[in-house]
């Protein structure tokens, strides 16, 4: 029998640092693998530990760098800069929306609000009669969503766990009628810092950095950080590893280059990384759908100012969701005020004098944040050559969409004032509020649609999915049922990419009971894919 | 020849005559307007040496930005940090440095535009730089809400000033903002959730 302990902190990791300072690797170096994990966020680190667990040799690398827990400063500004894809940057071919996303070892667990959403039922269900997926019923999925939130300690918010913003989204709903629960969260023993996206120093939050990846090395895995995968590797219709670029974090030098030789590759970079690899590895992609098909879940954030100091910025950063339009159409909103800093980005606050006594309100505001259904019309796409190229992001909300996010603004700054607010700040690029309801439809009208609806909301998605969607036909999806990239053997991918249809919730459950499906997916496919 | 060629010379070179005049004019006109743009367009903060050492900030847009932080941020009698103790364009400077060239070259394009737009919006006949405070920030609430060209460029620059201030500590004890906490209130590190046990039954 063997014995498996996990440290008790960090996560052993070989980084650039390493590559750099061991000669025995020295410019070019080769690895041989069973599986090869490209991606340590919420999808590659549960089959990362899934396939250990299974006795396969796992290599898992990641483009980010690794941050331990102790390193995090609660300074969102610094974590930013060193965790974040693109420096919390990455946009659209416009400009005006940002996509976030974590670029360390962990990936966007590491960063995230710790928001934890199962798909209702009927969605699931539909996934499985309208896209042939069968076992992605909800009655066959509902075990694995049990089992992984147990590992990850997911808890319904407790009374202590609601913080004075949630509480006046609260009073809002009853007196608006509106359905409201507490949200449900992947932490354990929550301190109520508030600093959930700038990681957790004390290992309270749930993410892969505490959990699947510990894990997946104590069963042997091996993870290298600064490790960008250039290219996924294949020989007559078969994935045979991956290329890969080892770089110095502060410098973006190239340390070393890197060749991964694997039976199975598993691609879980997220749903812009994922389909610019497959895009770069010139993957066969008969449908055309590679890359397509992105929904972003549009994010705004409305601001209530109220008459008595609420100090909305303490507790837990999340504290409760209305869910009263999820079913009908497709919106949520989640309490939760930003720190100084993300406040500059999600809203307006004029100039000058302006300004500064917006800012001196800050103790008195409540913030609910939207999130609202969109079409997946978006696109990912890898421009130019393998090392030189580049990735252009294009999502602009249609016509239908900008008046979901007008109309969803609308409700929740009602939310707000049934609250007592006593002004509404929009999250619009003009420079508008309300002071009352009746004021509110009046400020909204002035948002026009323009050209393409760009620069009118203040938009970030944290929760974009469905790029190399799954389905049983190759020519309208990229990967089969079993998570398999169509057309290529023992290629995976096990991330939000594969979400077949935007959906209305946050994805990180989503993605790793699928991560765990895709897993066990290959595990009942082993005597073709591995020699032992 | 017929009796209608010197009416039709005559017509052709008053008509040659008309157009030659026209072009004169077009061209003083146009020099005119050049040289005036030229000269309108100079500042006086352009023979003003920036501090060195910046990464990525040009001369013009260190003037820009510094002219524009003290527009956005009068703290000057207030609660709120001095500006001057606070590292605004140091710290813009550091988060321009790390954006993509192609994002940094257009965004060097759109700044220049904000900059030189005052020229024309709002009839100044100066720079954004040279404008007064009141003028500053009426050119500022004016491209809030303008075309949406406008609406981007004003909501740049005041983004990247509002998060290079606001990012440094030193500003949040005026807003009652605790920031890290962690530390202060000796908060004990978890470690590493357990190995999962008995999953298999269950799964």
């Amino acid at each position: 029998m063997r014995i498996v302990t996990v440290p008790r902190d960090g996560v052993p990791v070989t980084d650039a640092r390493a590559v750099a300072s061991d000669a025995a690797l020295g410019k070019q170096f080769s690895v041989q693998a069973d599986v090869v994990v490209v991606g340590s966020g919420a999808g590659g680190s549960v089959v990362a530990y899934e396939m250990a667990k299974a006795g396969r040799k796992v290599l898992i690398l990641e483009a980010g760098r690794y941050q331990p827990s102790a390193n995090f400063t609660e300074h969102l500004g610094d974590t930013m800069t060193q965790i974040y894809t693109d420096q919390a940057g990455q946009i659209n071919t416009t400009g005006d929306v940002i996509f976030v996303e974590g670029k360390c070892v962990g990936g966007s667990t590491v960063i995230g609000a710790c928001v934890m959403q199962k798909p209702a039922d009927a969605v699931l269900n539909r996934w499985a009669s309208e896209y042939g997926l069968p076992d992605l019923a909800a009655d066959k999925l509902a075990p694995t969503f049990d089992l992984v939130g147990e590992w990850q300690g997911v808890h319904v918010n407790e009374a202590h766990e609601i913080n004075s913003t949630a509480h006046k989204v609260i009073q809002g709903c009853e007196r608006m009628g509106y359905s409201w629960k507490p949200v449900q969260r992947n932490v354990k023993r929550c301190a109520l810092t508030g600093h959930c996206l700038a990681g957790c120093p004390s290992d309270r939050k749930m993410s892969a950095l505490v959990t699947h990846l510990p894990w997946a090395t104590a069963h042997g895995a091996r993870i290298f950080a600064d490790t960008h995968v250039t290219r996924v590797l294949m020989k007559s219709g078969r994935a045979t590893g991956v290329e890969a670029v080892v770089r110095d974090p502060d410098t973006g030098h190239i340390v070393s280059n890197m060749r991964v030789d694997a039976s199975v590759v598993v691609v879980a970079g997220g749903s812009i990384q994922t389909p610019l690899l497959l895009q770069r590895s010139q993957v066969p992609d008969k449908s055309g759908q590679l890359g397509r098909n992105l929904a972003v879940q549009p994010f705004t954030q409305v601001i209530g100012k109220f008459k008595e100091p609420l100090y909305g910025f303490r507790g837990a950063l999340v504290g409760v969701q209305v869910d009263e339009f999820v079913e009908s159409h497709g919106y949520q909103f989640i309490s939760g005020l930003a720190e100084p800093e993300q406040l500059m980005v999600q809203s307006e606050q004029g100039a000058g004098d302006e300004h500064i006594e917006y800012m001196k309100s800050y103790k008195h505001m409540a913030g609910l944040n939207v999130f609202a259904l969109d079409e997946g019309r978006g696109t990912v796409e890898w421009k130019g050559g393998l090392l030189d190229g580049g990735k252009e992001i294009k999502w602009s909300p249609s016509r239908s969409e900008f008046n979901n996010i007008v109309h969803s603004t609308s409700l929740a700054a009602r939310i707000l004032f049934s609250a007592g607010a006593e002004r509404v700040w929009l999250p619009t690029f003009q420079k508008l509020h309300a002071d009352n309801v009746f004021d509110l439809d009046e400020q909204l009208k002035q948002v026009d649609y323009g050209i393409n609806g760009i620069y009118t909301f203040r938009m970030n998605t944290f929760n974009s999915h469905g790029s190399a969607r799954m389905g049983v036909d190759e020519y309208t999806s990229v990967v089969n049922p079993n998570g398999e990239v169509h057309g290529v053997s023992g290629l995976y991918v096990a991330d939000a990419s594969i979400i077949p249809e935007p959906m209305a919730v946050a994805p990180q459950w989503t993605v790793q009971v699928l991560a765990k499906y895709v897993s066990d997916k290959i595990q009942s496919r082993a005597s073709s894919h591995f020699v032992s | 020849m017929t009796s209608n060629e010197p009416t039709a010379l005559l017509q052709a070179m008053t008509r040659r005559r008309f157009l030659r005049w026209l072009l004169y004019s077009a061209a003083a006109a146009s020099t005119c307007g050049v040289v005036a743009f030229a000269w309108m367009k100079r500042s006086p903060l352009d023979q003003v040496a920036v501090p060195v050492g910046q990464q990525s900030l040009s001369a013009a847009e260190y003037h820009l930005f510094r002219r524009a932080a003290a527009v956005l941020l009068p703290t000057e009698g207030r609660v709120f940090a001095p500006l001057a103790q606070i590292p605004v364009l140091e710290n813009i400077d550091s988060m321009l440095a790390l954006l993509a060239p192609a994002v940094r070259d257009e965004l060097s394009i759109g700044l220049a535009l904000f900059d030189h737009g005052a020229l024309v919006s709002g009839w100044h006949g100066k720079r954004f730089v040279d404008l007064n405070n009141a003028q500053a920030l009426d050119y500022f609430d004016r491209w809030a809400t303008g075309n949406t060209i406008q609406r981007t460029l004003a909501t740049v620059v005041k983004k990247m000033v509002y998060v290079a201030y606001w990012r440094d500590a030193n500003t949040w004890p005026a807003i009652e903002f605790d920031g890290p906490v962690s530390d202060r209130w000796g908060l004990a590190s978890l470690g590493n959730a357990p190995l999962p046990t008995d999953q298999e039954k269950r799964s």
